[in-house]
């Protein structure tokens, strides 16, 4: 039992991120319960229509007025499903949270509905990102212990976390989420919050992908991003020719412009992840013609062989193109400007070690090519680059909540929690204490 | 009816019944052996009689053993009746859900894990063992007055900060050095935050009362040394390096690599110049190791030696020359008597055994080849066979010259006896026959153009000159085979007048020609004659006809 110095308390896993929500037991390499961040809410003045079984309305929803009675759809039923007039929100915005309002919602579903447990038995971790405010970490344990009533709880960042599933204490983790890129130096399971350096650079990237998809090119005309909830039917047409759909019209009047936006936001990024690629020696035209194109259908039934389009996607982690960079002086900072930010900003005999133990994480990295470039870039800087970049894209995706598991699990960790007692007793101080 | 049976034929053809055993005994064999469970009939069939141990073996299947899980008695006994009473008893554990106390806790807090029942309970929970507190040292506020107050630069409020955060980190610099933020302090870096923290550490430990002897006292207080100007000249070495461009990496490395190479050379320098002494005073040059002559010549004589290698060396040069007979002057055996001369030149160059003994050599047909002074692996000439080295002719006129030495009978593609003179005597003899292909050739070009010209000026002044360009043309052709049968200059200069636009070509053949007859009177004069009749058939395409005419 102690050998390997485990020690199970099944404890619960809770590592929400902008996209998903990743719920599950600790000791456990995949998370049990993975469902969107972004609910969908309908308004109705009678009886709510109750498919997800929740029964408390949201008295205080942010963007409505609180007088008709407000129905949330959460989980993996929630905003992939239309309904009528259904709007979409989103509580986390570049990692943080900002409309707690609906995480309580969220995680009960997570906890009770999808694992079936009941979070009053189970000590709770919580992940959370390194640029976290002392508010909002302090906010998510009054939720923690005052709605679910936690025996314990404790809130690790997300960095040193991602570290440990490397099995790695001291390392530079370059964490690609869908909102933001991140660059943290983590030192024997500590954030340098100096070195910390983040960007919205893959919204940067989503953002240029749904403007390369939807604006005709010289060889294809502009893609229609409907998503399939509003097409009737569809004939297959050969690669390259114009649509033939028929359009769902009873839906048409009561289709959202924040599902449509969710939805379309949610097929670019099905486009990138199938065809988004990275030239792994610098950008050259002749060798992005040269690598071939990739084959994508669109709901509509629009299909297309993806030429270099999509590596100049992949390229944008690495460098604005000009004509971008003349027209938004803000834009966010590439990965080579992130590293070597986060770099300079620790002490000069760290960095041979961060460079060394580069841990590249999040969804937003398996770009193909991705972890090879990287490598190229910085092998012209420094002499010895290690990239541990996890080939399981399970691994890369839920890294945090991976190591999380493993901490969550370790016995010598089971005196960090913050418990029940301690919380009555000191208040919110204790989780800054903590939790450092 | 049935047909005849084996036993008929057999008593028709008086054999008496021989083979019953064959047929008989499977089957009186096959009730014994039963059939064995698990196995399909049809299976069983083909395995036959012959293999009687595999049914032996055949054991009876059984379903996979269950886990002995739990110890409740009715399981127990179920399973014992399965298994059988020898697999019962030890090996079952009995685990429980089991609240624990975490010593490391300063709380209550009980949280539960599963855990062998046999455990005591009240133990202590094992992972506590590794709650370590770091030792940090504490100061009071006397001992801080009177010691630690020294640096105006540190409030006691900052100081209590610092050890604060030393202590909370473990005494992770790095990590203390990015948490330090003591309000309205002024910046500290992390060789300030070292300094001040094993300073104070270091005064503590000086001025408290110690217990121990001294030595672990100082080797205490080393432990706690720091030198803040060192680190900080360090560190800015470090950045300098780090600075670097790639110009002044690239600028580096070649100083560096030329640095080597200086080196080498002036070592090289060094060794020649002891060997130069050694050569000229041999032990009174005082340097070590001088190599004792294993010939027996005298080397206390340095300036003698050279001078009577020298002398032999030419004295081989002329012994060759003689054995040549006389007037033979090949570039391979100038290249060698004039190597002979110039390996006194150098004297450093170790090259005094073969100059030495060269008349020895000369004797022996010893032929030493030379190895250049510096060397490398691209100038370095391994063992050869000589046959090897057996000359060929040069590829544009080859054929020619294989036609002509088969005219001549020779055959040169292999020599009996592929001496070093002979194989020099072959080349330059294949050298002789293509430069006689190539005058031929140029021969026949004039001859041409001679003719042409003839032609067109017979044509303009309609003089009807066809049979003086014949005639013409007959005596360049003659004149080449005069040039080469010895009196080639003649020749040369004959087709010189001829045709005046080719003055430099015929210069040129005429050289050949020379070098030509210098192969002829090599020592192959009982093969002349004939060899100056067949050398025209060695036609070049154009003025075949008229050729082979005017040789018969």
């Amino acid at each position: 039992m102690v050998n390997y110095g485990g020690d199970e308390v099944a404890a619960l896993v809770l590592d929400i991120g902008t996209a998903t929500v990743r719920a599950g037991y600790s000791g456990d390499d995949t998370p049990k319960a993975i469902i969107p961040t972004c609910y969908g809410y309908t308004e109705s003045p009678g009886d709510a229509d109750v498919t997800m079984g929740d029964g408390e309305p949201q008295p205080e929803g942010e963007l409505a007025p609180p007088k008709p009675k407000i129905t949330m759809h959460v989980g993996n039923n929630g905003p992939s499903v239309w309904r009528h007039g259904m709007e979409v929100a989103y509580p986390v915005k570049n990692g943080l949270i900002e409309d707690f309002a609906a995480i309580p919602k969220l995680i009960s579903h997570a906890f009770r509905d999808v694992m079936g447990c009941n979070p009053a038995e189970h000590p709770v971790f919580v992940t959370e990102p390194a640029w976290n405010t002392a508010a909002n970490r302090e906010r998510m344990a009054e939720i923690m212990f005052e709605e679910f009533d936690v025996p314990a709880f404790y809130i690790a960042n997300t960095g040193v976390l991602n570290a440990f599933a490397a099995g790695k204490g001291s390392a530079l983790v370059i964490d690609i989420g869908r909102s933001t890129a991140s660059v943290t130096p983590v030192v024997d399971g500590f954030v340098l919050r100096k070195g910390l350096t983040h960007s919205a650079l893959p919204q940067l990237i989503e953002a240029n992908a749904h403007h390369i998809l939807t604006n005709p090119a010289p060889n294809r005309p502009g893609i229609q991003l409907l998503p399939h909830q509003l097409i009737a039917s569809k004939m297959p047409v050969d690669v390259g020719m114009p649509p033939s759909f028929t359009l769902r019209e009873d839906r048409a009047r009561g289709t959202t412009e924040t599902w449509r936006g969710w939805y379309e936001s949610r097929e670019v990024e099905d486009w990138i992840q199938s065809v988004g690629g990275v030239l792994d020696q610098g950008w050259n035209d002749q060798a992005a013609v040269t690598r071939g194109a990739r084959h994508h259908e669109f709901p509509t039934g629009y299909n297309y062989y993806f030429g270099s389009e999509r590596f100049a996607i992949g390229e944008q982690f690495f460098a604005h193109s000009a004509a971008l960079a003349a027209k938004n002086q803000n834009l966010p900072l590439p990965l080579p400007a992130l590293i070597s930010n986060a770099l300079s900003a620790c002490d000069q005999d760290l960095r041979q070690v961060l460079v060394g133990n580069i841990v590249l994480t999040g969804g937003g990295s398996l770009f193909s090519g991705l972890s090879d470039r990287l490598g190229t870039e910085l092998g012209r800087n420094f002499p010895h680059v290690k990239i541990h970049a996890p080939g399981n894209p399970t691994e890369r995706r839920y890294g945090a909540w991976l190591g999380g598991s493993i901490l969550a699990s370790l016995g010598t960790f089971h005196q960090l929690w913050i418990s029940k007692e301690e919380w009555q007793e000191h208040g919110k101080a204790i989780v800054g204490q903590r939790c450092k | 009816m049935a047909g005849p049976s084996a036993a008929d034929v057999r008593s028709i053809l008086s054999l008496g019944p021989s083979t019953p055993s064959q047929t008989q005994t499977p089957l009186t064999r096959k009730p014994s052996m039963r059939k064995p469970e698990g196995m399909t009939r049809e299976l069983y069939a083909l395995l036959g009689p012959s293999t009687p141990t595999l049914a032996t073996q055949f054991a009876k299947p059984r379903l996979k053993q269950k886990p002995k899980l739990g110890s409740n008695g009715v399981d127990k006994d179920a399973q014992e009746a399965v298994a059988g009473p020898s697999s019962s008893g030890g090996g079952r554990v009995r685990w429980e859900w089991r609240e624990f106390k975490n010593g490391a806790r300063t709380d209550g807090l009980k949280l539960k894990h599963w855990v062998n029942a046999a455990t005591d309970p009240n133990a202590e929970y094992p992972p506590a063992k590794y709650n370590i507190q770091p030792n940090v040292y504490v100061y009071s506020l006397d001992e801080y007055t009177r010691w630690l107050s020294v640096d105006k630069e540190w409030t006691k409020e900052e100081t209590d900060y610092l050890f604060e955060l030393v202590r909370e980190y473990d005494g992770r610099f790095y990590v203390v050095g990015d948490r330090y933020e003591f309000p309205n302090g002024p910046q500290r870096s992390l060789e300030d935050l070292k300094d001040r923290y094993y300073s104070v550490c270091r005064k503590l430990i000086r001025n408290r009362p110690w217990a121990g002897d001294e030595a672990s006292k100082n080797q205490l207080l080393s432990s706690f040394q720091f030198d803040k100007e060192r680190e900080v000249t360090r560190k800015k070495y470090v950045a300098s390096l780090e600075s670097r461009t790639p110009e002044q990496i690239a600028e580096e490395e070649a100083l560096y690599i030329e640095l080597k190479r200086l080196e080498q050379t002036e070592r090289r320098f060094k060794k020649d110049r002891d060997e130069l002494l050694r050569t000229l005073y041999g032990v009174e040059s005082g340097l070590p190791d001088i190599i004792s002559d294993e010939d027996g010549l005298n080397p206390s004589a340095g300036g003698g030696l050279s001078i009577s290698v020298s002398g032999s060396g030419l004295s081989l040069d002329t012994k060759k020359r003689k054995k040549n007979g006389g007037d033979l002057e090949t570039p391979m055996s100038a290249s060698s008597a004039s190597a002979s001369v110039i390996q006194l030149g150098p004297p450093g160059q170790k090259k005094q055994q073969p100059a030495k003994n060269a008349a020895f050599d000369a004797l022996q047909c010893i032929v030493r080849s030379e190895v250049p002074a510096n060397s490398n692996k691209s100038s370095h000439i391994p063992v050869f066979f000589r046959t090897l080295k057996t000359p060929i002719p040069r590829s544009a006129v080859a054929s020619k010259v294989a036609q002509l030495m088969g005219e001549l009978q020779i055959c040169h593609t292999r020599l009996v006896m592929p001496t070093r003179e002979n194989n020099a005597k072959l080349e330059s003899l294949l050298e002789a026959a293509s430069s006689l292909v190539e005058t031929k050739k140029l021969v026949d070009k004039v001859e041409l153009d001679i003719r042409v010209a003839r032609e067109r000026l017979g044509m303009v002044s309609e003089n009807g000159g066809e049979s003086g360009g014949w005639e013409e043309s007959n005596v360049a052709g003659r004149s080449a085979s005069a040039g080469a049968e010895g009196s080639g200059a003649g020749g040369a200069m004959d087709v010189d007048e001829d045709a005046e636009g080719e003055q430099e070509e015929g210069v040129d053949a005429s050289g050949r020609g020379q070098s030509v007859a210098s192969v002829r009177s090599a020592g192959r004069k009982k093969q002349q004659a004939r060899r100056s009749m067949s050398i025209s058939s060695v036609d070049t395409a154009a003025t075949g006809g008229p050729h082979k005419k005017r040789k018969r």
